[in-house]
C-alpha cells in the first residue's frame, strides 16, 4: 500500500498547479455528466417508436383551396391505387413526422382541461394502411366511421395510446371511458401500443410523449388532401415517385406539397435533423473535453517527472523499486483526480440545476455521478501511465550527478 | 517591457512540448466557444438595424368572449395573444396616432400569374396596409407601393419581390402584370427586392428563421379579404360571431388575426400611445358583460423576441456547454503554466536578486501566457471556420445563418487575449512571489 503522506507533502509544494488541475477535473466532471445526460435525452427522442409501419409508408399531401373534398379523395385514391406496387391507400389527416393536423385540449368533465393530445383522423382502411397495433379493445366497424361536423364527428368511438390512457385514467381500464373536446364527445373502444404525435417532443404534452387519439371519420369536406400510401419497403421510393406523378395528373387543380409528400423514413430523418446536429455537437464537446483533460494530466505529470528526476534518482538509490516510483505517480494522480471529482460532484449538480431552470432539461439521474467519476479516474490513470513509466525508468545513478 | 516580451518569447521556446500542448488546448476551447457564439450572435442580431428601436407591437383585447373560454383548441394560452381584429385595426388606422402603423398577417396561399392556365405556386403573401413598406423599409426595385386611399377603396394591387416576378413572369419587370390571389385578380404595381428579416419577427406565428421562406407578395388586407383569402390563424374569436363552416377558417372581422405594428419616435410617444390603447379598450361598449379586465399592451421588438423565445433552446444550451469547456481549458492551461513558471524558480530568484521588481516578473509571465493564448487564437481561427461549415453541411433551417463576420473575428482575438490574461494572472502572480535569496542558495 502506497503511503500518501509524502505525496501530500510534495503536492503541498505545488499547491497552485495541483489546485488548478483538480479544478479542471471538477469542470470536466460537471460538463461530462451533463453533456452525456443531454445526449442520452436526445437519443431517447431519436429512437421514439412512432406506432406506424414506417418502412412501408409514404405520404401524399395536396393543398387545394376550394376543392370538393369527396371528389378530390375519390380521384386521388383511385389514381394512387392504380400505381403498381401500392398495397393500400387511406385518407388520413396526418402521419407521424409530417405536418401536425390538430392538437386540441380535452376534458373529462366538460369543464377542466386536462391534456392536449393530437387528434388523428382516418378513413376506412387507415388502421391497416398505417399499421396501427391495437393491444386491447375492439377493431373499428363500418358504422364507427361517421361524417365530420366541421372538425370531427360529434360522437365517436376512438382509440387512444397506452401512454395517454395512463395519463387520463392512471391504473384503470380505459375501455368504455369518455372525454370531451369542446362539443365533441369521444368514447374509448381501443388502446394502441404506440402512436406519436406528428411532431413528437414539439412542446405538446410531455416531451416525446405519445398523447394521441385516433378517430374514425368518413373522408370528405373536413378530411381530404393527405393520403397514406402503403407499399413494400423495397418498392417504396419508386412508388412515391410514381404516386407524385399520377396525383398531379389526377388532380391538376391541387398543388402537390413536395416538402410533405415523402416516404415516412425520409420525413423522420428530416424531422430529427436538428436533434442529430445537437447530438453531434455534444459528442464533439465530450471528445474534446476528454482529450484536453488527458493532455493536461500528461503535461503536468511530465513536467513534474522532469523536475523530480534527481529526487527519483535518490529514492531509487536508497532502495525504492521501479514499482514504488510508478505507484507514487499513480497514487498522486489518483489523489488529485479524487479531489477534482469531489468538487465536480457539486458542480455537476449546480450545472444541472442551471440547465433545469432555464431550459427544459430533466433532473440528472444520480448514477451519472459514479459513472463519470469512474471515467475520470480511468482517464487519469491512463494519461499518467506514460510519464510515470518514464519516471520509473530514471536510473539511480542520477542521484550522484549534480544538476 | 520589450525586454519582458523577449523573455516571454524565450520562455515559450524553452519548453516547446508543453507550449504546443497549451496552444492546442486554448485553440480548442476558444474555437468551441466562438462557434456557438457565432451562431447565437446571428440568431440574436437586430433583425432591422436602425428601425427596430422604434417599432412596437400594439395589442388590445377586444374579443367578445369570457376570459376563461378564450382557451382555443390549439393550445395557445392567453399570455400568447398578440393579434387584433380587423375592425379594431381599421379604427386604429383611422385615428393614426403613430408615425407609421400597419396591421399584418403572413398568409401561405396560392399565387398564380396571368391566364387561366397559369401554374399555381404556394408561398407567403403579406396582408397589410400601405404604411408597412416605409415602416419596415422594403426597398422597391421598380414601380410604387400602394396608398392609404387604395387601402380604403379595396384596390386590388400588389407588390411582389423580384424572385416571385421571375418565377411568375420570367422577368423582373413585372409592373402592370396580373396576379391571381384567392378568387381575385390583382395588378402588380411594384417590384421589391427580396425582403427577408431574420427572424421574421413581425409575424412569428407564420415562421421564424430561414432564407427560403419569406413574404414574396405584399397586398392590401382589404382587397385580399374581398378576394376570399383566409388570414389563416387567430388568437381568439368573438362568441357572437357567425357560425364557421370549417374549423380552420378565420373570420377577420370576429377573430383577432392581425399583428399591429407601429413606429414611434421615442419613449414618451410610446407611453402616450399605450395610454391611447388603454383608453381605446376602455371605450369598447360591446365588451361589457364579458367580465374582462381591459387589457392593452405595447411591446418593443427586443422584449417581443425574448418573450416569444425565438432562439432555439439548444443553441443557448450549447453556448453554455462550450463556455464551461473553455473554462476547463483555461484551468488546464493555468495548471501547466503554474508548473512551468515555478520550475524557473531559480532563474526568477536570480532576476529578483539582481534588482528586477516583482512587477517586471509578473509582466514577463503574463506576457508569456498571453502569447500562448494568442497563438491558440490563431489556431482557433480555422477551427472556428470549420465549425459553422459542418453545421451548414447538416443544413437545418437556421444553421444556414451561421457564418462569421469581421466583428466576430475581432471578438475571437479579444476572447483569446482575455483568456490569456485571466489564465496567466494567478501563475504569474505566484511566480512574482518567489523570494530572491532562497532560490539563489539552492541552485
Amino acid at each position: 500500500m502506497t503511503n500518501f503522506a509524502p505525496i501530500l507533502s510534495a503536492l503541498r509544494r505545488h499547491r497552485l498547479a495541483t489546485a488548478l488541475i483538480a479544478m479542471e477535473i471538477a469542470l470536466a466532471c460537471a460538463v461530462l455528466c451533463n453533456a452525456c445526460f443531454l445526449i442520452a435525452e436526445q437519443l431517447r427522442l431519436l429512437h421514439i417508436t412512432s406506432g406506424v409501419d414506417e418502412s412501408s409508408l409514404a405520404v401524399i399531401s395536396l393543398d387545394c383551396d376550394g376543392c370538393k373534398g369527396a371528389d378530390l379523395n375519390a380521384r386521388v385514391t383511385a389514381a394512387l391505387r392504380a400505381v403498381p406496387g401500392v398495397e393500400s391507400v387511406a385518407v388520413v389527416n396526418a402521419v407521424p413526422f409530417a405536418q401536425p393536423a390538430g392538437y386540441a385540449g380535452i376534458s373529462l368533465d366538460r369543464e377542466h382541461f386536462i391534456a392536449v393530445p393530437h387528434f388523428y383522423a382516418g378513413g376506412p382502411g387507415s388502421v391497416e394502411t398505417l399499421g396501427l397495433q391495437r393491444v386491447s379493445g375492439r377493431a373499428f366497424q363500418a358504422d364507427d366511421f361517421q361524417i365530420a361536423e366541421n372538425w370531427l364527428p360529434l360522437n365517436t368511438s376512438v382509440w387512444i395510446t397506452r401512454a395517454f390512457a395512463e395519463r387520463l385514467w392512471p391504473g384503470q381500464d380505459p375501455l368504455g371511458k369518455e372525454f370531451w373536446s369542446d362539443k365533441y364527445h369521444f368514447r374509448v373502444v381501443g388502446v394502441m401500443a404506440h402512436l406519436t404525435p406528428p411532431d413528437p417532443g414539439g412542446g405538446h404534452g410531455d416531451s416525446g410523449g405519445e398523447w394521441s387519439v385516433f378517430v374514425p371519420v368518413i373522408p370528405g369536406e373536413s378530411l381530404h388532401g393527405v393520403y397514406a400510401v402503403r407499399a413494400s419497403p423495397a418498392a417504396l421510393s419508386r412508388v412515391l415517385r410514381d404516386a407524385r406523378d399520377v396525383v398531379q395528373k389526377a388532380a391538376p387543380e391541387a398543388v402537390l406539397d413536395l416538402q410533405q409528400s415523402r416516404t415516412v423514413p425520409e420525413l423522420r430523418a428530416d424531422f430529427y435533423r436538428q436533434t442529430r446536429v445537437m447530438v453531434g455537437m455534444l459528442a464533439g464537446v465530450i471528445v474534446a473535453l476528454l482529450l484536453v483533460t488527458a493532455l493536461g494530466i500528461v503535461g503536468l505529470a511530465s513536467f513534474w517527472v522532469q523536475q523530480r528526476r534527481k529526487q527519483i534518482g535518490i529514492r531509487r538509490a536508497m532502495g525504492a523499486t521501479r514499482g514504488d516510483i510508478l505507484h507514487y505517480f499513480q497514487a498522486e494522480n489518483f489523489l488529485i483526480v479524487s479531489a477534482g471529482i469531489g468538487i465536480g460532484m457539486v458542480m455537476t449538480f449546480a450545472l444541472n440545476l442551471v440547465l433545469m431552470k432555464f431550459y427544459e432539461v430533466p433532473r440528472l439521474p444520480a448514477y451519472y455521478l459514479p459513472l463519470g467519476a469512474l471515467v475520470l479516474w480511468g482517464l487519469g490513470q491512463l494519461s499518467v501511465l506514460a510519464p510515470a513509466l518514464r519516471a520509473a525508468s530514471v536510473p539511480p545513478v542520477v542521484a550522484t550527478r549534480s544538476v | 517591457m520589450r525586454y519582458n516580451l523577449t523573455l516571454a518569447w524565450h520562455g515559450l521556446k524553452r519548453y516547446p512540448r508543453s507550449t504546443v500542448l497549451a496552444v492546442i488546448t486554448v485553440a480548442m476551447g476558444v474555437a468551441a466557444t466562438m462557434t456557438t457564439l457565432a451562431l447565437l450572435h446571428q440568431l440574436t442580431a437586430d433583425p432591422l438595424p436602425g428601425r427596430s428601436g422604434h417599432l412596437y407591437l400594439a395589442w388590445v383585447d377586444t374579443v367578445r368572449a369570457k376570459p376563461q373560454q378564450s382557451q382555443s383548441l390549439n393550445d395557445i394560452t392567453v399570455q400568447n395573444y398578440h393579434r387584433i381584429k380587423w375592425d379594431d385595426a381599421q379604427a386604429l388606422l383611422h385615428d393614426h396616432r403613430a408615425i407609421w402603423q400597419a396591421p399584418m398577417a403572413s398568409v401561405f396561399t396560392e399565387i398564380r400569374g396571368e391566364g387561366d392556365q397559369a401554374k399555381k405556386h404556394r408561398n407567403y403573401v403579406l396582408a397589410t396596409t400601405s404604411e408597412f413598406m416605409p415602416m419596415f423599409g422594403v426597398a422597391l426595385r421598380s414601380g410604387r407601393g400602394w396608398t392609404a386611399a387604395e387601402d380604403q377603396t379595396h384596390a386590388p394591387v400588389a407588390v411582389i419581390d423580384s424572385e416571385m416576378a421571375q418565377t411568375l413572369y420570367g422577368t423582373a419587370d413585372a409592373v402592370g402584370r396580373e396576379l391571381r390571389l384567392g378568387h381575385g385578380v390583382f395588378r402588380v404595381i411594384g417590384v421589391s427586392a427580396p425582403f427577408s428579416l431574420q427572424p421574421h419577427f413581425y409575424d412569428l406565428a407564420a415562421f421564424s428563421f430561414g432564407d427560403q421562406r419569406r413574404d414574396q407578395v405584399f397586398a392590401p388586407v382589404s382587397a385580399l379579404l374581398d378576394a376570399g383569402v383566409d388570414l389563416a390563424g387567430s388568437d381568439a374569436c368573438d362568441e357572437d360571431g357567425p357560425k364557421k363552416t370549417t374549423l380552420f377558417e378565420t373570420d377577420a372581422a370576429h377573430c383577432s388575426s392581425l399583428s399591429y405594428w407601429v413606429s414611434l419616435p421615442d419613449s414618451k410617444a410610446a407611453s402616450d400611445f399605450h395610454d391611447y390603447l388603454q383608453h381605446y379598450v376602455q371605450n369598447q361598449q360591446a365588451l361589457a358583460g364579458y367580465g374582462k379586465t381591459s387589457r392593452a399592451e405595447l411591446t418593443g421588438v427586443g422584449a417581443w423576441l425574448s418573450r416569444q423565445n425565438v432562439v432555439p433552446d439548444n443553441v443557448r444550451l450549447n453556448a453554455w456547454l462550450a463556455g464551461s469547456f473553455l473554462l476547463l481549458c483555461m484551468a488546464n492551461v493555468a495548471g501547466l503554466l503554474a508548473a512551468r513558471f515555478l520550475r524557473r524558480g531559480a532563474e526568477i530568484g536570480i532576476r529578483r536578486a539582481l534588482g528586477a521588481p516583482r512587477a517586471a516578473i509578473f509582466q514577463q509571465h503574463v506576457f508569456e501566457a498571453v502569447l500562448i493564448c494568442l497563438l491558440g487564437g490563431v489556431l482557433a481561427l480555422p477551427l472556428t471556420l470549420f465549425g459553422p461549415w459542418t453545421l451548414r453541411l447538416q443544413d437545418s433551417g437556421f444553421t444556414d445563418l451561421a457564418h462569421l463576420d469581421p466583428a466576430m473575428f475581432a471578438a475571437l482575438f479579444a476572447l483569446a487575449l482575455a483568456v490569456g490574461v485571466i489564465t496567466g494572472w494567478l501563475p504569474a502572480w505566484r511566480a512574482s512571489r518567489v523570494e530572491p535569496g532562497l532560490q539563489v542558495k539552492s541552485a
